[in-house]
């Protein structure tokens, strides 16, 4: 028994592109304990790149200030330049014109990233389902978790980012590229095609007025 | 009106300009004649995604090397349409947007909108709530400058003060969540009154958040009032004149810094300021560093007043008594058709006002914060509701005050103006 | 409690009230009982200019003024020493809806006499323009560009002209006004699309900051298909 049979593949398989022996097999001894050993490390010092901008913001200065301290989860360097920062936390709502920037910063972001949509704004729009919001941030960059809230409290954020761990903790290494991989014709596009957007983004309960003009009229056909 | 002069023991550098000029650090180990650099000329972007903006605010930058040519603020990337929400919804459901606006001081601005509706409907609120009003507002004013405290220290450098402020926010947190359920979207207002009376032992909780405070800022005050770093970063930085503060339109601690003693709480008083003990901190150079003396004494200001209010407070109803403007009780609603049907029609239908429009401006902590309401008669929601952001008028000023100035002066000066995007961009 | 008919039990439904008195007889010029020293002054200096006052909300006197002779008055209101209202508050649009003129407002405080005064000039809806009072007081500067930029009024004279709190490309229209839906004008398929296809660092190439550069033009109805660019 040598390695070429802990090796997925005997060993002599040459993959696609990238990690060699650990190709787009099923996991074998070597690769979960690699696999457990990097993402102990990945989700232990995770840094997060915190874009606030509203409420939610002042709530996870709170988290990463005495109190609630993100420091004990290694996430106390807040990185602000996306190119040295794992996990992005988009909290409080962004608005279309902010929308291009949000996406050049995940864009900015290297390989391997996750999102934390923080607060209802983040997430769906929140309150505000007016013409200048974006309706949530999953229409624009892939996100992990969701946090609800308005803003949610730093035991939520935190519970968000261990959630974030979590799903650290499932991945693998053989499925490098069903994680990792971006295509880069993507880079500075929506996420979610136009079916998705006007799926994820109608009016819904008490704001089907929304559907009207200011003056209470109901909007024409044409319009 | 009678003046006290503070003496500090901090000298100013005769060195420093104060009209815009850069100014010079105190700290010159080395007196040797400085190289001449070689500098260009660029356009630098600064946020809307930064650190140091203090929200989403974008910067375009006019450099020639490390000096700033010119600077342009580019707003907008917060725009949640607020004033347009609010021609959608009755007048008390607009109290819950009011919150989401300045983040900072919540209750100032739950306070200010009420206020500003109830004079337009002619409606007096009980002596209760006023006190409990001036509560809540000098709580959030303490509020706001604590997290201006800690981010503008963080902006130059100093980390303690930033975690000695958000200590103390947390303990102001606590009272908001225990008054309100919630920690920064307080909606504690209601027109006619507040969502709820101050829960037993709440007053216990302030005072002992009042006995402690001042000591912390007293730190907090050690470590930055007198440091040279400080100093040097902040004196002569971004000073304005009066006379063009006032046409610029600025207010609040940046206008008081000038030399101007425009409060609106002396000047204009609402809810029997005039019989408060209490003094309005003014500056003399309009910079950075009288900016931050204004906005540190007021906070120790904000506290004798909430000892005095403490003090006043009277007992009875915390609402007005009148069923066509405030909820009756439920014990009311459940035994009484008539309080059943005036809580129906409060909820569904609203308060209807009469036509007309009201502009009520009150001192933030921002600076002078009106909410414009204009309403058709019987009308249950406003016809334009419009909020007249310190932040917005004060930010305008920044292509004036960081003109010649560094870069790194330019981040200072942003701070010391103590905005929040939320507010400038509705 | 007026009777209105509901629509339902969700009063909100109907949307926000536009003014149904296109009328302004409910208006009534109260001569002489306006302790304010101000309107008085008014009154004598320019005459027909000073279309009507009234006190609202208890003690706020609110005075409309002809908007060709704005900034005339605003001019002397500033530096004349009996009024000197050193301080521009505010200014801002109102848009009531169904035809109604837009009306400019500012709010105004002396800072030596310790007085507010509220202005408002009425501009119809097809000649959306005043002069600006931004070369007066300079906190006019950026309150202009936004009710510019939400309303569609034009300053004559404004250094600098654009929009502010919009993309500086938004082509759905002027939003605070009455018959701009809430939700805006395009699906959000067709906003989010834009939105994305800025270019964050256009508009801001050092040619482009030169102050009293032509006003960005926006059309207020834009064609249905998604190629009509602002």
């Amino acid at each position: 028994m040598g390695l070429g049979d802990l090796l997925p593949g005997g060993g002599t398989q040459k993959s696609e592109g990238g990690l060699g022996m650990f190709g787009a097999s099923s996991p074998t001894f070597l690769t979960t304990k690699i696999d457990f050993v990097i993402n102990w490390g990945r989700r232990n010092s995770l840094w997060p790149m915190p874009f606030g901008t509203a409420c939610c913001a002042i709530e996870m200065m709170a988290a990463a200030a005495s109190n609630f301290d993100l420091a004990r989860f290694g996430m106390e360097r807040m990185s602000f330049s996306p190119r040295q920062a794992d996990v992005l936390i988009c909290a409080g709502r962004v608005p279309y014109k902010l929308a291009p920037v949000l996406r050049r910063i995940w864009d900015q972001m290297p390989q391997p990233k996750w999102c934390v949509s923080m607060g209802a704004c983040a997430s769906s729009g929140g309150v505000f389902d007016v013409y200048s919001m974006v309706q949530g941030i999953d229409t624009i960059v892939p996100v992990d978790v969701y946090v609800p809230g308005c803003p949610p409290r730093p035991e939520g954020l935190i519970y968000g980012l261990m959630m974030i761990q979590e799903k650290i903790r499932e991945e693998s290494l053989s499925r490098h590229f069903e994680h990792r991989a971006e295509d880069p014709a993507l880079v500075a596009q929506a996420k979610a095609n136009e079916t998705e957007i006007v799926g994820l983004t109608g009016p819904f309960g008490n704001s089907t007025l929304q559907e009207k003009r200011s003056d209470g009229a109901a909007l024409s056909p044409d319009e | 009106m009678a003046t006290r002069t503070v003496e500090l023991e901090v000298g100013r550098n005769p060195e420093m300009g104060i009209d815009g000029r850069p100014a010079q650090s105190p700290l010159r180990p080395f007196d040797v004649p400085e190289p001449d650099f070689g500098t260009e000329e660029m356009l630098i972007n600064i946020g809307p995604q930064h650190p140091a903006t203090h929200g989403v605010l974008r910067l375009i930058c006019e450099l020639d090397g490390e000096t700033v040519m010119s600077v342009t603020p580019d707003i907008g990337y917060l725009h949640s349409s607020f004033e347009k929400l609010g021609e959608y919804r009755t007048w008390n459901q607009i109290v819950p947007l009011t919150d989401r606006m300045d983040y900072l001081a919540p209750l100032i601005y739950n306070c200010a909108y009420v206020m500003s509706v109830e004079k337009l409907m002619g409606i007096e609120v009980t002596e209760r709530c006023k006190v409990v009003r001036v509560i809540c507002m000098e709580l959030d004013r303490i509020f706001g400058h604590l997290l201006w405290l800690g981010t503008t220290a963080i902006d130059v450098g100093a980390f303690t003060p930033f975690l000695y402020a958000f200590q103390q926010r947390e303990r102001i947190y606590g009272l908001h969540e225990s008054l309100t359920g919630a920690r920064i979207t307080t909606s504690a207002t209601r027109v006619g009154g507040m969502m709820a009376d101050l829960p037993v032992g709440w007053l216990n909780s302030l005072l002992g958040f009042l006995d402690t405070f001042p000591n912390t800022l007293h730190e907090i005050d050690r470590l930055l009032t007198g440091n040279q770093i400080h100093i040097g970063r902040t004196q002569g930085v971004g000073a304005i004149s009066a006379a063009e503060a006032i046409n610029y339109g600025l207010t609040g601690p940046n206008l008081r810094a000038t030399g101007v003693d425009y409060d609106v709480r002396k000047d204009r008083p609402y809810y029997d300021y005039e019989t408060y003990d209490f003094e309005v901190p003014v500056g003399e150079h309009g910079d950075c560093y009288d900016r931050y003396l204004c906005r540190m004494e007021e906070m120790r200001q904000s506290v004798q007043i909430l000892h005095q209010a403490m003090a006043r407070l009277p007992g009875g109803p915390i609402n007005v008594q009148d069923t066509n403007v405030s909820l009756p009780s439920k014990t009311d609603c459940m035994s009484d058709m008539e309080s059943m049907i005036h809580h129906f029609k409060l909820i569904t239908d609203g308060i209807p006002a009469p036509e007309g429009d009201c502009y009520l401006a009150i001192e933030g902590s921002k600076g002078e914060l009106g909410m414009y309401v204009v309403a058709e008669e019987g009308g249950t929601k406003p016809v334009r509701w419009r909020v007249r952001p310190p932040s917005f008028v004060n930010l305008s000023t920044i292509a004036k005050l960081a003109e010649g100035h560094l870069v790194s002066d330019l981040i200072m000066i942003n701070a010391s103006l103590d905005i929040v995007l939320g507010e400038i961009d509705r | 409690m007026t009777d209105r008919p509901l629509g339902g039990l969700d009063a909100v439904e109907r949307g926000p009230l536009p003014s149904e008195s296109g009328a302004t007889s409910s208006f009534v010029s109260i001569e002489g009982e306006s302790d304010h020293p101000s309107v008085a002054a008014l009154r004598a200096r320019f005459g027909s200019a000073i279309q009507r006052h009234r006190v609202s909300a208890g003690d706020q006197t609110v005075v409309w003024i002809d908007a060709a002779k704005s900034l005339e008055i605003l001019t002397w209101l500033k530096d004349d020493p009996g009024q000197k209202y050193d301080m521009m508050s505010d200014v801002t649009g109102v848009d009531y809806g169904n035809g109604r003129p837009v009306e400019v407002v500012y709010q105004m405080f002396s800072t030596t006499h310790k007085r507010e005064l509220r202005l408002r000039c009425p501009l119809p809806l097809d000649a959306l323009e005043i002069d600006s009072v931004a070369g007066l007081w300079h906190s006019a500067n950026w309150l202009e560009r936004e009710v510019y930029d939400l309303f569609g009024v034009t300053f004559k004279g404004h250094p600098d002209l654009r929009r502010i709190l919009m993309p500086q490309d938004y082509a759905e229209g002027h939003p605070l006004r009455k018959d701009f839906p809430l939700r805006g004008r395009f699906s959000r398929a067709e906003q989010t699309r834009r939105a994305l296809a800025q270019d964050v660092e256009r508009f801001y190439g050092a040619q482009e900051l030169v102050e009293g550069g032509e006003p960005q033009q926006v059309f207020a109805r834009p064609a249905r298909d998604s190629g009509a660019e602002g």
